[in-house]
């Protein structure tokens, strides 16, 4: 029972690191499909609302884009902040200028989305600091100079529908109105310019090429796709995969170690009977097979109990880590892929098999009289 | 904001050296990783410019002055941005920022009272907050919070999976025994005894395997920080391994050791010694 709880204990950690490995990639990825858009312009040397630079001359841009037969839709997005009085304070969020016909960054809860130039959605943690409901209208200002102490843009708004930001980080309050509406509030500075652009291309089209098209032709942009995006992320995250790895392979060792310390120790209290065995005539292949799955059976019993464990604590880890700052709350790192998952498992078993194979070849070549002779002494 | 300009305004790399003129171009500082991802050495004359895809004509003439090495910044690990240093009124006119900063940094008399300084700016301030760079640290580190916490988390998963295979282990090696303890035990050894010298036996392995642990963490601990320092290019400390640590891990080593040891003989002790024989 202990062993099995030993193996199992090798088993989850084991699982944890595969999911850990992949996890972030395959989570990223999701996130960046889920509204179909392959491509995002970023302005140049940035990612997108990494810093507070932006794209100008948004109608050139957009007017380059719609020359490429390969581009199906284009959404530029205006990011800012805004500031809500509620009972003697400002309640403050980020902010997206878009445009609902082609928008990728939330999804309709209830309500209605901003069809109106005077609409305003919100995620459920902006509503609730402004103790607002749908069809509340609001004072919203931007542009805040702390110098002055003003705003450059007020203008009253219509709640008019909850969302859900697809790649907004965990508790952070957002919402967004059509871009017009924010660039008519904003400083004239930052008028038809955009923090980013997400592009959506034919079904059938390479993303690289199109990528590579967009870089020609619009020098002061950076175009990235999934690809290069998830390649960006994974050299950010790059210490947890080569964390997993690294605690993976310790796991499979470990596991192997145990299976094969027991296995052996089992042999050795068992010489006796198994020189008897030899002594009878059981071959020496049929005592190999049965040492062997010995150790297959303490493996593949702590694999599947080593799967319930580890499903628990990849959890309790992904829990820790989905604290990260700025997060998007849709990211998981820890992602439980079945085809991984199996994979890992499978490695465990076949550890077990190896770990069988030493004490297996030593338990059938033991000299049948010695032991014999040995255990009568003992 | 002018420091990210700064990172982030375009350098057009000439193909060749631009010959200084009569006018002295100003001097800029690159970091190490500027330097070498451009092949840029001190004297390399550039031409800076904060707009994208500008001309060479459109932009300012510099000369790399000094190469500097990076800061110890936890913050910056894994951006992989440049980072270069101008003149002040220079960067404030090349991005169009004018007379404005995004901080100031101040360094008050060792005497002074800082939580005082900080109330009096703040009382005059306009349009600006005063903080203490320990604070704005603590507030930038967060990130590096959410990553010690997960490490404290694989450490606790460690450690209970080490305790389940240390436990395995010494009952396995106890039951190994058990017939030299059964003799033990008929020839008169009290239970206390034969516990005493098992406890003793897992002790000693403990600490020998922790100490042999301590040595091993100290070379793993080397290997990261020469990999991550390389690889982000940062002088950055990524693990230390200080003696409260080794204390903590030794003491923790030897506790779970005498724990294992004390169930495995426990264990033993209350079984007759004849049925130890196995009669």
């Amino acid at each position: 029972m202990l062993a099995v709880l030993g193996v199992a204990v090798a088993s989850a950690m084991l699982l944890d690191m595969v999911m850990l490995a992949s996890g972030m990639r395959e989570s990223f990825r999701e996130l960046l499909m889920s509204r179909g858009f392959e491509i995002r312009l970023a302005p140049k040397g940035t990612l997108p609302f990494d810093t507070d630079a932006s794209i100008a001359d948004v109608a050139a841009v957009t007017a380059t884009l719609r020359t490429n037969p390969d581009i199906e839709a284009i959404s530029p997005v205006m990011g800012a902040s805004i500031h809500v009085p509620v009972g003697g304070r400002n309640a403050s969020s980020a902010t997206l200028g878009i445009d609902p016909a082609v928008q990728g960054d939330y999804e309709l809860i209830a309500g209605e989305d901003v069809n109106r130039p005077d609409a305003l959605v919100a995620n459920d943690y902006l509503i609730d600091q402004l103790r607002a409901k749908v069809g509340d209208t609001l004072d919203v200002a931007t542009g805040y100079d702390a110098q002055t102490r003003g705003y450059t843009g007020q203008r009253k708004l219509v709640l008019s529908g909850r969302v859900r930001f697809i790649y907004g980080a965990t508790q952070q309050p957002a919402s967004a109105m059509r871009r017009e509406t924010l660039e008519s509030m904003v400083e004239p500075e930052r008028r038809n310019r955009a923090s980013l652009f997400m592009v959506r291309i034919r079904k059938g089209a390479d993303a690289e090429q199109v990528r590579g098209w967009i870089a020609a032709e619009l020098p002061n942009v950076t175009a990235i796709s999934i690809a290069t995006a998830i390649a960006q992320v994974d050299q950010r995250l790059s210490y947890f995969r080569q964390l997993a790895f690294i605690l993976g392979a310790v796991s499979l060792f470990v596991g192997f170690l145990l299976v094969t310390t027991l296995v052996t120790v089992s042999v050795n209290e068992r010489a006796g009977e198994i020189a008897v065995m030899r002594a009878i005539g059981v071959s020496r292949a049929h005592v190999v097979q049965q040492i062997v799955l010995e150790g297959v059976a303490i493996s593949s019993a702590g694999a599947l109990a080593g799967l319930a464990l580890g499903l628990v604590t990849a959890r309790y880890l992904n829990t820790i880590l989905s604290a990260f700052p700025g997060l998007p709350m849709a990211i998981d790192f820890f992602l439980f892929q079945p085809r991984a998952a199996w994979s890992a498992l499978g490695l465990l078993v076949l550890s077990g098999i190896a770990a069988g194979i030493y004490p297996a070849w030593r338990a059938s070549s033991l000299p049948i009289a010695e032991s014999l002779r040995r255990e009568a002494i003992a | 904001m002018i420091q990210l300009l700064a990172a982030l305004g375009t350098v057009l790399l000439l193909q060749d050296p631009v010959p200084l003129t009569l006018t002295q171009p100003r001097t800029i500082a690159i970091d190490e990783a500027f330097a070498e991802a451009a092949g840029l050495r001190v004297g390399d004359a550039l031409t800076l410019s904060a707009k994208p895809g500008s001309e060479q004509s459109q932009g300012e003439s510099v000369v790399v002055g000094a190469i500097f090495e990076r800061s110890a910044d936890p913050s910056e690990i894994a951006r992989g941005d440049f980072k270069a240093r101008l003149h002040l009124d220079q960067l404030q006119r090349i991005s169009g920022y004018g007379d404005r900063v995004d901080r100031f940094a101040i360094a008050t008399k060792p005497a002074a009272d800082i939580g005082r300084v900080i109330e009096r700016v703040n009382r005059q301030a306009f349009g600006f907050k005063a903080y203490r760079s320990r604070d704005i640290a603590v507030e930038t580190s967060r990130t590096f919070l959410v990553v010690s916490r997960f490490h404290r988390a694989i450490g606790v998963i460690t450690i209970v999976a080490s305790s389940v295979f240390l436990l395995c282990i010494m009952v396995l090696k106890v039951e190994e025994r058990r017939r030299d303890i059964a003799a033990l035990r008929l020839m008169g050894i009290s239970r206390a005894s034969v516990i005493q010298s098992i406890v003793i036996e897992a002790g000693l392995v403990a600490v020998l395997g922790s100490l042999l642990g301590v040595v091993i963490g100290w070379l793993v601990s080397m290997f990261v920080n020469y990999h991550y320092q390389a690889l982000y290019q940062t002088p950055l400390a990524f693990s230390i391994l200080t003696v409260p640590i080794v204390v903590f891990a030794v003491s923790l080593s030897l506790v779970l050791g005498i724990a294992a040891g004390l169930a495995a003989s426990w264990r033993l002790v209350r079984t007759p010694p004849l049925t130890l024989f196995g009669r």
